[in-house]
């Protein structure tokens, strides 16, 4: 009881200096409104909005309106992106490709109105539970974390990996792993982290800091999105909005059992390590479809399946949060990006985090979550008027915001070249549909990895049963393993003959 | 493109793939045998295990990049992969998709290669955004062309006539693509009766970077690249000569 009054009044106390604070208020403003714009316009992403953002602020501004940025633009774009769901049927960001399956129906209906209006109402209260999940969760997991040593790290970074690359695939699996792998490989580059050994470096002196994760970042988000929005024509007629977007709270009641569900799914997807906000969206309109009385409109403009998918996608920032604070490991790719702040930062995220930066970022978590929601209802008639925007306009601006963001955080013209290079590689990989995600979460990772893994090796003189000998190692371990088992064919056609079904 | 062309120009990109991948992996393992595996001195410190070594995780990745690429090899192979490499369906793209990614592929290297770090970034960005906006609305492939030639113009005469970096400050490629860029704009505003998009773009093009450079460089007191191009000198001489001992004093 007195550690939850404790944590409470530390809550209190980061959330009464912000709310104090004028420029708390400037910066809340303007990074949601450029989120939801982000989230807006197709195309553009939440992990971009994030990736650019740090590029922007990079380290030269205080932290905490570098984190009031940041996480105001990434509630804002993961919401943002329902307005093209429902109104243009494309969704804004990968997160909300559930959303458009009924907010487009509900839009040609007559009902786009309401379904914005339900769509901000549910991703203000799926915030609100992923922020209270991260409030309650990351002080028990800190307080287990204590006794993470450095196999359990090595494992627990392989698996974020390994989990990220199988969840996020579109094709074959073994695309998503090959991603990580290469992920890995890039930041093997430079001064190993114990012995200073220089590798891959070619001889370049550039390259013995490793390669930056801003630039990376930059390439591996951006360049794709600039390169495929400008080679694909602009699409779609956005649909009058008709209807008050102002919710009733009659609407609301009957609604919120399946915004409760969906809010605590998208939470525990979230907290899944590199899984992210479109898994979030697609797992709870798969649950909301099986569960729901209405399940057979689902598809057809059920206002059921429109919020499951919109409160998860929302709750699962909060849980994304949950691995990245208290592990060090990105729950999503938007939270990758959000590393990359807190690296240039010098901030680790992880057992060793200052406490008290976690209360700051439910703070400001929840304080975006309001301003997301009051903008969400009184100023959606603009954001409408910004998605007539054609990608043509926009992608060109974002390209100097990415350049310049790019140079001013690493400071040197390679960085531009290596953020070019990864930018055309990650656009090939987009093509031949390998997942990008893992690729980062192995760039982020790979150090982590690398240090935790020889220095298990060290402490045990090459003994590779440290890797089992501890009960968390060996669970972990176990679940690398099983991860990859599960995805071998004939473990899959024996599962498969198991459940009946043996194709 | 039906489900099944798809999938046979996503395997025959496989089949391609995975032959990259076993040659990159082969020589970064190749690589890595230049890092002392079984004792040797590593930075001064003498090492005699191979737990011990920087080469052990590295090598960890190369092999198992290599072992997937060969099981990507085989997928690729048995859905019919190699059959369709060589052929237009392994290729998957016509020729309006090739000459539009070429060309904004062209002009982001020239760019990003050329422009950026040596001509002054309002201008360079003006120029690109110009080139952008007027060659890929609407899908006119003769304006993509149009607009590559004056980006790639611009971003070779600087690359060529300022390789070392002692002579990135030199101000003539500033005015060959303030030139380029003043032609540009000129070309769009004879094409822009009746097209809303083309007349926004001499706006977008210069409030754009303006405001970006300037908000980098003074806001948030960041580097900017090209720092003593012709128009950021001017207008950071007069940031801190006219303007800042206006509100100082």
């Amino acid at each position: 009881m007195e550690f939850i009054l404790t944590q409470l009044s530390g809550f209190g106390g980061a959330f009464w200096a912000l709310v104090i604070d004028p420029l708390t208020y400037i910066y809340l403003i303007v990074s949601v409104f450029l989120g939801i714009t982000f989230g807006a316009l197709p195309g553009l992403t939440a992990t971009l909005a994030v990736t650019i953002l740090t590029g922007f602020f990079g380290n030269k501004i205080p932290l905490d309106y570098s984190m009031i940025a940041l996480l105001g633009a990434y509630v804002g774009a993961i919401y943002g992106g329902s307005y093209p769901s429902i109104l243009l049927n494309i969704p804004g960001t990968a997160a909300s490709a559930a959303t458009a399956m009924d907010g487009y129906p509900l839009a040609k209906a007559g009902r786009g109105g309401e379904a914005l209006g339900l769509t901000t109402t549910a991703s203000f209260i799926g915030t609100v539970i992923g922020t209270f999940a991260l409030l309650i969760f990351v002080w028990v997991l800190l307080l287990i974390s204590k006794n993470i040593a450095s196999p359990e790290k090595a494992l627990l970074a392989l698996f974020g990996i390994l989990l990220s690359g199988t969840l996020m695939s579109e094709d074959l699996v073994i695309k998503g792993w090959i991603a990580g792998l290469i992920g890995l490989a890039i930041a093997m580059v430079g001064l190993d982290p114990l012995l200073s050994e220089p590798r891959y470096t070619f001889g370049w002196s550039y390259l013995l800091s490793g390669f930056q994760v801003v630039p990376v970042l930059m390439g591996a988000f951006a360049v794709p999105q600039i390169i495929e929005g400008l080679r694909h024509m602009e699409a779609g007629k956005v649909i009058a909005l008709q209807g008050r977007i102002l919710p009733n709270m009659k609407s609301i009641k009957r609604y919120l059992p399946t915004i409760g569900r969906s809010g605590v799914i998208g939470t525990g997807v979230g907290a899944l390590p590199g899984v992210g906000e479109d898994v979030a969206g697609w797992v709870s309109y798969g649950v909301g479809k099986t569960v729901s009385d209405e399940g057979d409109k689902f598809g057809k403009g059920s206002i059921e399946g429109l919020l499951s998918s919109e409160t998860a996608n929302n709750a699962c920032i909060g849980g994304a949060l949950i691995p990245l604070l208290v592990l060090g490991i990105p729950g999503s790719p938007p939270a990758a990006a959000l590393m990359g702040a807190f690296k240039i930062n010098n901030i680790i995220p992880g057992p060793t985090i200052d406490p008290a930066i976690i209360l700051r970022v439910v703070a400001i978590m929840l304080l975006a979550s309001f301003t997301m929601f009051i903008m969400g209802l009184f100023t959606a008639r603009i954001f409408i008027k910004i998605l007539r925007i054609p990608q043509t306009v926009f992608l060109p601006i974002v390209m100097v915001l990415t350049t310049i963001g790019s140079f001013s955080v690493g400071g040197g013209i390679n960085d531009l070249y290596l953020m070019l290079g990864v930018g055309f590689a990650a656009y090939l990989m987009n093509m031949m549909r390998y997942p990008i995600a893992p690729l980062v979460i192995g760039v982020i990772l790979g150090g982590l990895f690398d240090e935790t893994f020889r220095r298990s090796l060290l402490i045990s003189d090459g003994d590779l049963s440290v890797f089992v000998s501890r009960p968390g190692a060996a669970i972990l371990l176990t679940l690398n393993v099983l991860l990859i088992l599960s995805q071998l064919p004939f473990v899959k056609r024996a599962f498969g003959r198991l459940r009946g079904n043996p194709a | 493109m039906d489900n099944s062309d798809d999938r046979a120009v996503l395997r025959a990109r496989d089949f391609w793939a995975s032959l990259g991948l076993i040659v990159l992996s082969i020589f970064f393992l190749w690589k890595t045998s230049d890092i002392p595996l079984f004792g040797g001195n590593r930075a001064g410190v003498s090492g005699a295990d191979w737990y011990n070594s920087a080469a052990i995780v590295p090598l960890g990745i190369f092999s198992g990049m290599l072992v997937l690429s060969f099981v990507l090899l085989s997928i690729a192979i048995k859905e019919g992969g190699a059959k369709h490499a060589l052929t237009s369906v392994g290729i998957g793209w016509n020729k309006v998709e090739a000459l539009r990614f070429s060309t904004i592929g062209i002009i982001m290297l020239a760019y990003i290669v050329g422009l950026v770090p040596r001509v002054d970034f309002i201008l360079c960005s003006g120029l690109l955004i110009t080139a952008l906006i007027y060659g890929y609305h609407g899908g006119h492939a003769r304006r993509s062309v149009i607009s590559t030639i004056f980006v790639g113009l611009a971003g070779l005469f600087a690359f060529a006539f300022y390789l070392p970096q002692s002579q990135w400050s030199a101000h003539v490629d500033d005015w060959v693509t303030l030139i380029l860029w003043a032609v540009l704009s000129i070309l769009v505003w004879l094409q822009s009766k009746g097209d809303r998009v083309l007349r926004i773009i001499p706006v977008i093009a210069i409030t754009a970077p303006v405001f970006l450079v300037c908000a980098m460089a003074f806001g948030f007191r960041q580097n900017v690249p090209a720092r003593t191009g012709l128009v950021f000198k001017q207008i950071e001489y007069h940031y801190y000569v006219t303007l800042r001992p206006i509100w100082r004093n």
